[in-house]
């Protein structure tokens, strides 16, 4: 193939082979520069995204930084290209300012990308050969996000909840992205990690970024880098065939930098005077031999409309620790190798490392001296040099911090490594620089909602008090923190993670919440993905939520979404979601949904006060719902014990709403068919003792009633499972209002001496059950309530009760257990 | 003349500098019949001699080889045409780290379970530094401070008052004298007054003797690897000052049962030659079955992490499935059928498992029937022996 040929051919230019984020490509690269004075530099990145350079080279830019395509219209394709302040690209970028030559991008548009991208999606369901990650072979491409698995079958789906697990990928994306192999290693299927391991493992390393940064990131000699990394992507190159789609993939993507490289020059620039910064991995494909794309070619090429725009990025995400791949493992660290440098300090990077360590130990107050610093930097250039290394990598500075500075143990260590290899750097872009409608809005937002400060990569909390600040002077202010919340609730219903919602202590105050913000990068994917639902986060949520709505058919999600409606203050929304729950309640007879909708809407009623919204429209629904599970309470009655547990927390439900809302629900209707519910024979034992003991707690029951029912329920003759079910029903509530009656002991006690043997049995097993969470004090009172029925003191009885059961009786319990218990 | 005793030196294994061992059938490991248990620098001395002849890079002062050749020897490769056995297997940057510990002069703790290889690991790194892993303290609860600085012959003492003849040095004193390795075994299971005597010896490097009015400064590649158990009963906390003195390695349990088996079935088969145990050497299923179990009752939990087990109060190290296996094949040779059988692997796993008759029994027991006894027929055998010892 090409490659082949490549080998012995002339350069189209001077090329300068790099890995993605590598501090000492970008430190040679700078040298290299300078002395080649180039008058155009060409780089490898999406084509169209020349109109950024301005705005990434900005003074106020702070590093690290994203350029971010996606597509206009679903199914979301985004690319994520992260720079840095090591980025030889963005060095070349910064040089090309600075000496005010052409500079510009060279390899495929997004829109060619994104549709590439799109390809090795639908490929994989094809035929699953392909499967290998595209994205393996070559080391720099600015892979899309997706080396998520080809099974991946969001692709239609417009949520962005997706979007970050999408684009986190990305991050392999170009130029920023990481050295090639690095990400190849993380991201290529099985296979692929073991080519780059193997390198290394030939190399006597153990991982592939030691063996990188061995050979690579410590050489300060001239040239050493550039022509090491054309070697190296040579070396690559033959090892890597044979995965058809990403290799034709790098093989369009050559030709067509070639294309940009030869339009350079008809331009009239010296071919001797331009220097095209790309991947290893392309370095030895840019020559003359090899021809570069034509205009049908290029108009061939499928084309996902999309667009461009830049984001913050931040070192957490760029390291692998944060879960995807890409970027580099240890960001923070590799900008301390910049910085060393362009210091000209480099041999005191591991000094740097191990004291910052030590330090970082110390603040939070293991003490580690000084001596020991120095003895782990004596320890890390042993181990290096036992590899014939120029410095100690960064393994080796691990392996002496944990042996000399942990004692041996890692874990004792690993969060300080973690601060000083990751950090918490972010970004950040100037305001107004090419961003997002959607991203304007949120900073907007953010400002207008005082909540600045928590754009940061460290946890927060905020508590919010929803109620009217009555000393603040403007309406805005006064209910700040409710607007707070509402926005908080609209970025999550549209999966944007800026605030997660934490515990509320108190959990009944409707006015109290808890939430935990933190600014991330995939909280800007996911904002960027939105701008499809809506130009601002209002919108967006609104639209959202209409679809969520429309997909819900059942009365449990239309309330829920209610309740959401009303959360995130939208309430237009409301009324549409009102309006569906009403439709899907017309068609339902299931008492427990109704009942728990009931609920819901009554709660957010009662959220009216506080989230400043009118109520009142929600009224006749609860009343429709309230009117319904009544009527349905008596039908549903008849079921099985394991559909009446789920039905008492239903009737607890509407219990709740007929005693809250009295004044707006039928209260009395209610009333009758608990009545009807309790006095019938042929219902669920449990729930008919269940709602005679709501009535009894309501007090539409008089002793002399209870004292009947008691007997009639309990009566000799009636099987023992329905009259302790009963039972049980009924001293699930209020059992203060059990234990204050003392005619129901009474009968209790008559009736279990009335059973014969079995019987008695039976009986004992649902007593039990009953009586089985009864607290101590509980049992003492019902002792009590016994002994003065008997006539024996309650402290002999209770003494009798709470005595351990001696041997043979538990022998006699053990035996129940092999009671037949037939149907029960 | 000197070039053919080179030569016939290759191809003859067996010359060890004594000259006292007599070719070994292909294996690199000379056998001394009389001695129980040889020092590794006498067992591998072929090794040991090869390497030496091979290595081209640098020597730190004191050593017999450079750092990558200690490497070699322990973690195995090659050697010109002799293939270099494993010692330790299964973590090499482990012990890349412990070599350059004592390259930077600085001391060497190696800590862990019982069973993980400490004392090995120490023994092989100051066979090769040095080709002598004799030098050695063995730390116990009565273990003074004279054993580890110095000492007097008293009869001489008396005779003649305090002179050099009269002077008994500890090995910690004559490593410093000779700038060689010195090895400070259960360091944790002295007192901690006693541990303290090293601190400043391993800061000043150096010993000073008040009675003869002089002080003997540390030569050169003199250093020191301690081993120390993190979980025994008995063991003292190291002060702070002292564990400052030295790196500390924690050696884990082999990570992979693959890796695990390979160390018992090594070990099982060195020591079978060495001990003359007539029995044939554990199947490989007997091994896997003995490691498995350990492994789990380990951990705590079935290898397909789908079940949760106790654990007994018995360590079940590596090294104790070695010596059950070594002892399961002394029972099979010497009162059995000379095949290793399930009735003596089970009653080795009685007496490892069970260490704490009540608590411990049950644990076996639960072991058996929850799992060993669903493990099918291949385990069948076994688990009517071990059912049977746990009666």
């Amino acid at each position: 193939m090409e490659t082949d040929t490549a080998i012995e051919s002339t350069p189209l230019v001077k090329i300068f082979g790099v890995r993605h984020l590598s501090p000492m490509g970008a430190w040679q690269l700078r040298r290299f520069l300078d002395e080649v004075k180039p008058t155009a530099v060409l780089i490898e990145g999406l084509a169209d995204a020349g109109d950024l350079i301005a705005d990434i080279t900005r003074r106020d830019t702070k590093l690290p930084i994203a350029v971010l395509a996606y597509t206009q219209s679903p199914p979301v394709r985004t690319l994520v290209y992260p720079l840095a302040r090591y980025s030889p690209e963005y060095q070349a970028l910064c040089w090309a300012t600075e000496h005010d030559v052409h500079v510009d991008f060279i390899d495929l548009p997004s829109d060619v990308f994104l549709a590439l991208q799109d390809l090795r999606y639908r490929e994989p369901v094809e035929h699953e050969p392909v499967e290998p990650d595209p994205a393996a072979n070559d080391p720099d491409e600015p892979v899309p996000p997706e080396n998520t698995p080809p099974e991946n079958t969001l692709p239609e789906n417009i949520s962005p909840d997706n979007a970050p697990s999408d684009n986190a990928p990305s991050d392999n994306a170009s130029p920023g992205n990481t050295s090639a192999p690095g990400k190849l290693e993380r991201l290529g299927p099985e296979n692929r990690i073991s080519l780059y391991t193997q390198v290394a493992t030939k190399m006597g390393e153990a991982d592939y970024e030691s063996y990188w940064e061995r050979n690579f990131e410590h050489n300060r000699s001239t040239n050493s880098y550039r022509l090491a990394c054309l070697e190296f992507g040579r070396g690559l190159r033959e090892l890597d065939q044979g995965l058809p789609l990403g290799y034709a993939e790098n093989l369009v993507r050559e030709a067509f930098m070639r294309r940009r490289i030869v339009e350079t020059i008809a331009a009239g620039h010296d071919p001797e005077k331009i220097v095209a910064i790309v991947g290893a991995y392309h370095a030895s494909a840019l020559t003359h031999q090899q021809a570069a794309m034509t205009d049908d070619e290029l108009a061939s090429l499928k084309r996902l409309p999309s667009k461009l725009t830049l984001m913050p990025y931040s070192y957490f995400k760029l390291s692998s620790q944060s879960g995807y791949g890409a970027g580099n493992e240890a960001p923070a660290y590799f900008e301390l190798i910049w910085d060393a440098l362009e210091s000209q300090r480099l041999s005191e990077v591991p000094m740097r490392y191990l004291t910052m360590v030590a330090r970082d130990l110390r603040r939070v107050g293991t003490h580690r001296s000084t001596a020991e610093v120095i003895e782990g930097v004596r320890l890390a250039r042993t181990l290096s040099a036992m590899k014939d290394g120029m410095a100690p990598t960064l393994r080796d500075l691990q392996d002496a911090a944990v042996t000399v500075i942990g004692h041996g143990e890692r874990s004792s260590i690993q969060e300080a490594l973690a601060r000083v290899e990751v950090g918490t750097e972010i970004g950040s872009l100037p305001a107004g620089v090419s961003r997002t409608s959607i991203q304007d809005d949120f900073d907007r937002e953010l400002e207008r909602l005082k909540l600045v400060k928590y754009r940061t990569a460290v946890k927060q909390d905020l508590a919010l008090d929803l109620r009217e600040n009555r000393q603040a002077k403007s309406e805005a202010s006064a209910f700040l923190d409710l607007h707070r919340s509402s926005w908080l609730h609209r970025l999550s219903l549209l999966g944007v993670q800026f605030g997660m919602p934490a515990r509320t202590r108190q959990d009944a105050a409707t006015w109290a919440e808890n939430w935990i913000l933190q600014w991330s990068p995939e909280v800007e994917i996911a904002l960027v993905e939105s701008v499809l639902l809506g130009e601002t986060v209002e919108l967006a949520a609104s639209f959202k939520f209409k679809t969520m709505l429309d997909e819900c058919d059942s009365i449990d999600g239309a309330s829920a979404a209610v309740s959401l409606a009303c959360k995130c203050g939208l309430f237009d929304s409301l009324e549409l979601a009102r309006a569906r729950l009403q439709e899907l309640a017309t068609d339902c007879t299931a008492f427990v949904a109704i009942a728990h909708a009931a609920n819901e809407l009554a709660m957010v009623i009662r959220y009216g006060d506080v989230r400043r919204f009118d109520p009142q429209p929600l009224v006749p629904l609860v009343d429709q719902l309230f009117v319904q599970g009544s009527l349905a309470l008596f039908a549903t009655a008849n079921c099985d014990n394991n559909a009446a547990a789920l039905a008492t927390v239903g009737m607890e439900e509407l219990n709740r709403v007929s005693q809250e809302y009295h004044d707006i629900v039928d209260e009395t209707l209610w009333i009758e068919q608990l009545k009807r519910l309790s006095d019938s024979d042929d219902r669920n034992p449990l729930l008919s003792g269940y709602a005679c003991s709501i009535l009894l707690e309501r007090s539409l029951m008089d002793s002399a009633q209870l004292a009947r029912e008691v007997s009639r329920r309990l009566s000799p003759g009636i099987p023992a499972d329905l009259g302790a079910g009963w039972f049980e029903g009924m001293s699930k509530r209020n059992r203060y209002a059990l234990l204050a009656r003392q005619a129901l002991w009474e009968q209790l006690a008559d009736y279990v001496s009335s059973l014969d043997d079995e019987q008695f049995k039976r009986a004992l097993v649902f007593l039990r059950r009953a009586f089985g969470n009864f607290s101590p004090a509980e049992k003492r009172s019902i002792a009590e309530n016994l002994g003065q029925y008997w006539g024996v003191a309650a402290d002999n009885l209770s003494e009798l009760l709470e005595q351990p059961m001696t041997e043979k009786e538990e022998a006699a319990l053990n035996d129940l257990n092999d009671f037949d218990f037939g149907d029960v | 003349m000197a070039k053919k005793a080179v030569a016939t030196d290759s191809n003859t294994p067996s010359t060890s500098p004594s000259g006292m061992s007599e070719p070994d059938d292909a294996s690199n490991v000379a056998s001394n019949t009389s001695v129980l248990r040889q020092p590794a620098e006498e067992l591998f001395a072929h090794e040991l001699d090869e390497l030496i002849k091979a290595d081209k890079h640098p020597k730190p002062t004191g050593w017999k080889m450079s750092p990558r050749s200690v490497l070699t020897y322990i973690v195995g490769g090659k050697c010109g045409n002799l293939t270099i056995t494993p010692k330790y297997v299964g973590h090499d940057r482990l012990v890349e780290i412990a070599i350059s510990t004592l390259v930077t002069d600085r001391a060497l703790l190696l800590i862990g379970e019982p069973g993980t290889a400490k004392s090995w690991l120490s023994e092989h790194l100051s066979a090769a530094i040095n080709g002598d892993s004799t030098k050695v303290v063995q730390g116990t609860a009565g273990t003074t401070e004279e054993q580890i600085r110095y000492t007097w012959n008293y009869a001489m003492l008396i005779a003649h008052g305090p002179s050099q003849q009269a002077l008994v040095k500890s090995p910690i004193f004559r490593a410093m004298e000779a700038g060689a390795i010195a090895r400070f075994e259960e360091i944790t299971r002295c007192a901690s007054e006693v541990q303290d005597a090293m601190i400043s010896l391993l800061s000043e490097k150096r010993i000073s003797v008040p009675e003869l009015a002089n002080e003997i400064p540390a030569q050169k590649g003199f250093s020191v690897i301690a081993t120390a158990n993190t979980r025994d009963r008995g063991v003292n906390d190291m002060s702070a000052a002292l564990k400052r003195r030295f790196n500390l390695i924690v050696l884990p349990t082999p990570a992979k049962i693959e890796t695990e088996i390979e160390i018992v079935t090594n070990r099982v088969r060195e020591l079978a030659s060495n001990l003359d145990l007539r029995a044939e050497l554990p199947a490989a299923d007997v091994v896997e079955k003995v490691v498995t179990i350990f492994r789990e009752l380990r951990t705590g939990q079935t290898l397909d992490g789908k079940n949760k087990l106790k654990t007994s109060s018995g360590v079940l190290s590596t090294a104790e499935a070695i010596s059950l296996l070594a002892n399961s094949m002394a029972l099979a040779g010497n009162f059995g059928t000379g095949t290793i059988g399930d009735d003596d692997i089970a009653a080795g796993l009685q007496g490892s498992v069970v260490k704490d008759e009540e608590k411990d029994k049950v644990v076996w027991s639960e072991y058996l029937n929850n799992v060993m006894k669903k493990r099918g027929a291949q385990w069948r055998g076994l688990y009517k022996s071990c059912s049977e010892h746990n009666a």
